[in-house]
C-alpha cells in the first residue's frame, strides 16, 4: 500500500520535472534564438541571406565586419567611441557621486538631513522624459547640442544609485569606523576616499556595470541631443538603420552592425553574469 | 530648537561636511533636471513651436495645450486617450505573460521538491535580453520579421504560408511583436525579483503548512502569495511606470510612426514627435506634465507598499 | 602622558524633527542608534545626556567610567575624543582648552567596542594608517608597527586582513592601532564587551600588563563593575547623565555615596533593608527586622559630625558581611549555591530576596528550605536616607 503511494508520488514528481524542464528549455530557447539568428546572419553575405533561412554560419563574418566598420553613412567606430566615452564617464561619475551623497546623508548630522533623504527618494521615480522638454530647449538655446558632456554630467545626480549606495552603507559601514579614522588623523575627504570607497567596492562595481549598460543602451535623450554624425552614439546609429531604406542595404552588414552594438554589453554580461544577477535583487526591491 | 553654544566656542561639528558632500548632487540636479522640469511645466502653458523657419510664440495660452490633448482632433480621436491607451494596451500584452511566467518560474526555482538543476544557467539566459540595447533588439526583430527576413523565409520553406507575410503592416502582428520583445526583455528580471521575494519568506512557514496538510496549490494561495504581495505589487507598479515610458522598442520597430495607423504609437513616441523638427515645446510640455502626474500617482503606491512592510 | 581636566561639561542632544524609525531597507541594518534615551532629563533644548561633569585626571592615571547603559559614560568619552560636540563646559588636555580642536589634533587614540578595523586593509596597514596620514617616514612606520605588534603578540598576523582574525586578535589589533602613535590619552570604549567571558578575563589582565609597558593616561568606559574595580586607579560611577561618585575602587566599594553606587558596585549585589536609625544616649544604632546593632566608632563620629537626626533609613549590607547567628533577621533559604570556597544562600525574608555568602563549614546543602537568622557588625552597615538615597555619613 505505502509502496504504491511512494511509487505514484515518484512518478508524479518525474512528470512535473519533465514539464518544468520543458518549459525552461523552451524559454531559454526563445531568449537565445533571435540572437543566434543575428549572429548567424552576420556571418552570411547579402547574397546568401537572400537564398533563404538557415542556421548554419556563412563564412563571411570578416567581410561583413570590414564593410560595417568602413560604412560611409553609419560610422560605427566613431559611434562606439562616443558611446564608450559617455558610458564609462557616466559609470564613474554616477557611482562616485552617488556614494559621496549617500555617505553625506548617512554619516553626517545636519539640519535637513532626513528631508534631503526623503526628497531624493521622492524624485527617484520621476521619468527622465519629464525633464527632456526643458533640457532640449535649453540645449538649443545655449548651443549645447552635440556636446557629449551634456549626457555625462547629469549622471552625477542619480537618485536610484544614491538609494542603493545608502542601503549598502547602512548595512556595511559602522559609524565607529569613520570615527576611528578621524582619531587616526584622517581628513573627512580622505576618510571617504581611502576608507569608505574601498569598503563600498562591491556596490560600486555593481552600479558601475548597470550604469555603463544603461548609458550604452540609452536612446531617447541622446537621439534628441545629438544630430551631428561625428557625435552620435551607437543606439542612434542603429535606429538610423531602420529609417534608411533597408532593402538597399547589405543585410549581412546590418546584422553585423547590430552585433557590434550589443557585443560590449554581451561580453561584460558573460564575464560578470553572476554578480549582475545578484545586483538585480539587491538593487531594486526587497521589503 | 537648537542648542545655544558658549559664545566664542567653535565646535567640532561635522555638519558642514554633510552639506559639502551632498552639494554636487544637488547642484547638478538643480541645473540639469529640476530647472528643465520647471521649464517643461512652464512651457506647457504656452504656444511655442516652429513652423518651417519661423518660430511661433512663446504666447501664453493657459490650458489650451491640455485641452487639445483631451479634444477630438481632425483624425477623429482624442490624442491623450489614444496614445495612453496604446501604451497601456501594449504594456498589458507584454506584462500579463511576463508576470504569469515569471511567477511560475520563481516557484519552480524555489521549489525544494522540484530541485531544479542548472538554475544559474537558466537565470543567466533569461535575464540576458534585459541588458540588450532595446533599439538594437527592435531593429533585429525588424530585420528578422521583414518581408525578406529569415522568419518569412522559414515559414515559407516550412509551408506554413505560401508567400511572405507583412508582419509590420498588420496591427495584430506589430503589437504582438512589441509585446513579445517586452516580454523577453523583462520576464527574466521579474523572475529574479519574485524569486528573491519568495526566498525572503521564512522557510519554516512552508514546512509547517506542509505538515498541516496543505498541498502545493494551497501553499501558494495561503502562504506564498499573501506574503509575497508587497513585493509583487512593488514589481508590478515599477513595471507599470516603466511601461508608461515605453519608447525604444515601438519607436525603432515602426520607425517612429506607430504603424499601422498610429495603433502602436506610445505616449513617449507622441512626445518625441513634438520634439522633432517642429520643436513644439508647448504641446510636449503638456504631455510631459501628464506623464509626470501619472507616474507620481503610481509612485505613491510604490512608497505605500514599501512602507507597509 | 597628559592631564585631562573636565570642567562642568554638559551634553545635550537636540530633539530631531523626525525621530521615526527608518524604513526597512534592502540590507539589514547593523548600526545602532547613537543615543539611547532612558531616564535622561529633557529640557527645551533636547535630551541631556551628561551634565555637571567635573573630573581632574592626573597624568598616567587609569580612570574608569562605569555605569548602566545610557548613563552618559560613552558620551563623555566621545566628548573627550572630540567625536561629540561639548554643549557647554570646558575640556583641557595637557592644560590646553580643546573644546573646538578636532580629534586628529588632540593627540588621543581610541579603542572601539566593535574594534572598527578597516576591513580592506591588512593588520599592518590598519596599525600604520595614522602614521601614514602624518607622512611618517616608511622605516619609522615599520619600526613602530612592529614594536606595537610585538607588545601585543600579533606579529605573525601582520599580513592578514581583520576578517581572518578571531575576536581576541582583532581586539589586539585595535589596541595596537591606538598605541602605535604614543597618544597622550588612550580612550577605550567598552573594549572587552564583544569578547566571551574567558577571553575577557584574559584580555583584562593583558590590559593591566599593557598599562605597565606604555606610560600614558587611560580613560576606560565599561558597564561591567568587575572591570572597573580591577583596572581603575579611580573609578567614576555614572547614572542618568550625572556622576554618582568618584574614588578609588576601595573607596567606592567601602563608602558608596548613595544607594545606586552601593547596589551597582560589588557582586553579588548589596542587600537592602528598610530600617531605622536610632540615637540613644549619644550613640547611633540601626534597627531592622528584629535586630538592633550599634554602629562602629568611625561611623558614630561621622554621623555626629553631620548631626544626623534619627530617621527611617535604607540599610545596606553586603552579602559577605551578613553572618549566620542564633537570632536576627529571619529568612528562609530558597537556593543554596556552592561556589567552591563559600556558599551563596538566597534567602526570602518577608518577601525580600537576600543573598548571604557563608563559609562552607557553616552552611551545607542541608540548608535548603531551612529558616535561619542573620546578623551583621556595626562597621559593615551602610546607612542611606530614605528620602534622597544618599549615604548619611557624608
Amino acid at each position: 500500500m505505502s509502496k504504491d503511494i511512494n511509487k505514484s508520488a515518484r512518478i508524479k514528481l518525474l512528470i512535473s520535472r519533465i514539464v518544468v524542464y520543458g518549459i525552461l528549455i523552451f524559454l531559454a530557447f526563445l531568449c537565445l534564438f533571435f540572437f543566434y539568428l543575428m549572429i548567424i546572419n552576420s556571418t552570411r553575405s547579402n547574397a546568401q541571406l537572400k537564398t533563404g533561412f538557415t542556421i548554419i554560419p556563412g563564412g563571411h563574418m570578416l567581410d561583413n565586419f570590414i564593410n560595417a566598420w568602413n560604412d560611409g553613412s553609419i560610422n560605427i567606430p566613431v559611434g562606439m567611441k562616443n558611446s564608450f566615452i559617455v558610458s564609462s564617464m557616466c559609470a564613474v561619475l554616477t557611482t562616485y557621486f552617488s556614494a559621496l551623497t549617500a555617505y553625506g546623508t548617512y554619516v553626517y548630522d545636519f539640519k535637513y538631513k532626513s528631508l534631503v533623504h526623503i526628497f531624493i527618494l521622492a524624485i527617484m521615480m520621476i521619468p527622465a522624459q519629464v525633464s527632456a522638454v526643458g533640457f532640449i530647449q535649453l540645449a538649443y538655446k545655449y548651443n549645447l547640442t552635440n556636446k557629449l558632456w551634456m549626457l555625462i554630467i547629469p549622471s552625477i545626480a542619480a537618485p536610484s544609485v544614491y538609494f542603493y549606495m545608502r542601503q549598502y552603507l547602512e548595512a556595511t559601514l559602522p559609524l565607529e569606523m569613520v570615527e576611528a579614522a578621524r582619531i587616526d588623523g584622517s581628513s573627512e575627504f580622505r576618510i571617504f576616499n581611502t576608507i569608505v570607497l574601498p569598503i563600498m567596492k562591491p556596490a560600486v562595481a555593481v552600479q558601475m556595470i548597470f550604469s555603463f549598460v544603461g548609458s550604452w543602451n540609452n536612446y531617447f535623450m541622446p537621439a534628441l541631443l545629438l544630430n551631428k554624425a561625428e557625435k552620435k552614439t551607437v543606439p542612434i546609429m542603429i535606429a538610423q538603420l531602420r529609417s534608411a531604406d533597408y532593402s538597399k542595404f547589405d543585410m549581412g552588414k546590418v546584422y553585423m552592425l547590430m552585433l557590434m552594438a550589443i557585443l560590449p554589453v554581451m561580453v561584460i554580461y558573460i564575464i560578470l553574469s553572476k554578480s549582475i544577477i545578484k545586483g538585480v535583487t539587491s538593487g531594486s526591491v526587497k521589503g | 530648537m537648537s542648542v545655544k553654544k558658549v559664545s566664542g566656542n567653535k565646535s567640532v561639528s561635522y555638519a558642514r561636511y554633510g552639506y559639502l558632500f551632498i552639494l554636487p548632487f544637488f547642484v547638478v540636479y538643480a541645473i540639469f533636471t529640476l530647472y528643465p522640469q520647471m521649464l517643461t511645466i512652464y512651457n506647457s502653458f504656452f504656444e511655442y513651436y516652429r513652423d518651417g523657419l519661423t518660430i511661433v510664440g512663446p504666447n501664453y495660452v493657459g490650458m489650451r495645450n491640455y485641452v487639445a490633448l483631451f479634444t477630438k482632433n481632425s483624425s477623429g480621436y482624442i490624442p491623450l486617450f489614444k496614445f495612453l491607451g496604446n501604451t497601456v494596451w501594449l504594456w498589458l500584452l507584454g506584462a500579463v505573460p511576463q508576470f504569469v511566467i515569471a511567477m511560475m518560474l520563481a516557484i519552480f526555482f524555489t521549489s525544494t521538491r522540484l530541485n531544479i538543476r542548472g538554475q544559474q544557467f537558466f537565470k543567466t539566459v533569461i535575464y540576458m535580453p534585459n541588458l540588450i540595447m532595446a533599439s538594437a533588439f527592435s531593429m533585429l526583430f525588424f530585420a528578422l520579421f521583414s518581408q525578406v527576413g529569415p522568419i518569412n523565409q522559414l515559414l515559407v520553406e516550412m509551408g506554413v504560408i505560401d508567400k511572405a507575410f507583412n508582419f509590420l503592416g498588420v496591427r495584430v502582428t506589430v503589437q504582438s511583436l512589441i509585446a513579445l520583445m517586452n516580454f523577453l526583455m523583462w520576464f527574466g528580471n521579474t523572475t529574479i525579483l519574485l524569486m528573491a521575494g519568495i526566498q525572503g519568506i521564512d522557510e519554516s512557514l512552508f514546512e509547517s503548512a506542509r505538515l498541516d496538510g496543505s498541498n502545493a496549490t494551497q501553499v501558494f494561495f495561503n502562504i506564498t502569495m499573501p506574503l509575497l504581495m508587497p513585493i509583487f505589487i512593488y514589481v508590478l507598479i515599477t513595471s507599470m511606470i516603466g511601461g508608461i515610458q515605453m519608447f525604444d522598442v515601438p519607436q525603432v520597430l515602426t520607425n517612429g510612426i506607430g504603424t499601422p495607423n498610429n495603433t502602436s504609437m506610445t505616449l513617449i513616441m507622441y512626445l518625441n514627435n513634438f520634439l522633432g523638427t517642429s520643436k513644439n515645446y508647448g504641446m510636449a510640455g503638456a504631455v510631459s506634465v501628464l506623464l509626470f502626474i501619472i507616474t507620481a500617482i503610481l509612485s505613491t503606491f510604490v512608497f505605500k507598499t514599501i512602507n507597509k512592510k | 602622558m597628559a592631564e585631562v581636566t573636565i570642567k562642568n561639561v554638559k551634553k545635550v542632544y537636540p530633539f530631531r524633527e523626525t525621530d521615526k524609525p527608518k524604513k526597512k531597507g534592502l540590507f539589514k541594518k547593523t548600526v545602532e542608534e547613537p543615543v539611547r534615551r532612558n531616564n535622561l532629563e529633557r529640557t527645551a533644548d533636547g535630551v541631556v545626556a551628561v551634565q555637571e561633569f567635573n573630573l581632574d585626571i592626573k597624568d598616567k592615571e587609569f580612570i574608569v567610567l562605569v555605569g548602566p547603559s545610557g548613563c552618559g559614560k560613552s558620551t563623555t568619552l566621545r566628548m573627550v575624543a572630540g567625536l561629540e560636540e561639548i554643549t557647554s563646559g570646558e575640556l583641557y588636555i595637557d592644560g590646553k582648552l580643546v573644546n573646538s580642536v578636532e580629534p586628529k589634533d588632540r593627540d588621543i587614540a581610541m579603542v572601539f567596542q566593535n574594534y572598527a578595523l578597516y576591513p580592506h586593509m591588512t593588520v599592518y596597514d590598519n596599525i600604520a594608517y595614522s602614521l601614514k596620514i602624518k607622512n611618517t617616514p616608511k622605516d619609522v612606520i615599520d619600526k613602530k608597527v612592529r614594536e606595537a605588534a610585538e607588545i601585543l603578540d600579533i606579529t605573525q598576523y601582520l599580513q592578514r586582513k581583520p576578517k581572518a582574525l578571531s575576536g581576541g586578535q582583532r581586539q589586539r589589533v585595535a589596541i595596537g592601532r591606538a598605541i602605535v602613535r604614543n597618544p597622550k590619552v588612550l580612550l577605550m570604549d567598552e573594549p572587552l564587551s564583544n569578547l566571551d567571558a574567558k577571553l575577557r578575563n584574559q584580555m583584562r589582565s593583558e590590559i593591566i600588563k599593557l598599562r605597565k609597558r606604555i606610560d600614558t593616561t587611560f580613560i576606560y568606559v565599561t558597564h561591567d563593575q568587575t572591570e572597573a574595580m580591577t583596572l581603575g586607579d579611580r573609578i567614576v560611577v555614572m547614572k542618568d547623565g550625572f556622576i554618582q561618585q568618584i574614588g578609588t575602587p576601595q573607596e567606592v566599594f567601602d563608602h558608596p555615596r548613595n544607594v545606586f553606587v552601593a547596589g551597582f558596585i560589588g557582586t553579588p549585589q548589596m542587600n537592602f533593608f528598610d530600617g531605622e536609625l536610632i540615637l540613644k544616649d549619644g550613640k547611633y544604632y540601626v534597627k531592622t527586622k528584629g535586630i538592633t546593632v550599634e554602629l562602629s566608632a568611625e561611623k558614630q563620629k561621622r554621623l555626629h559630625e553631620h548631626n544626623v537626626q534619627p530617621q527611617e533609613i535604607t540599610l545596606g549590607i553586603r552579602p559577605e558581611h551578613l553572618y549566620l547567628s542564633p537570632e536576627g533577621i529571619e529568612g528562609t533559604v530558597d537556593v543554596s549555591e556552592l561556589m567552591g570556597s563559600s556558599r551563596h544562600l538566597h534567602l526570602n525574608a518577608d518577601g525580600k530576596d537576600i543573598i548571604v555568602i557563608a563559609p562552607t563549614d557553616e552552611a551545607d546543602e542541608g540548608f535548603n528550605g531551612k529558616t535561619v537568622h542573620l546578623s551583621f557588625l556595626g562597621k559593615s552597615a551602610h546607612i542611606f536616607s530614605k528620602t534622597d538615597e544618599t549615604n548619611l555619613e557624608y
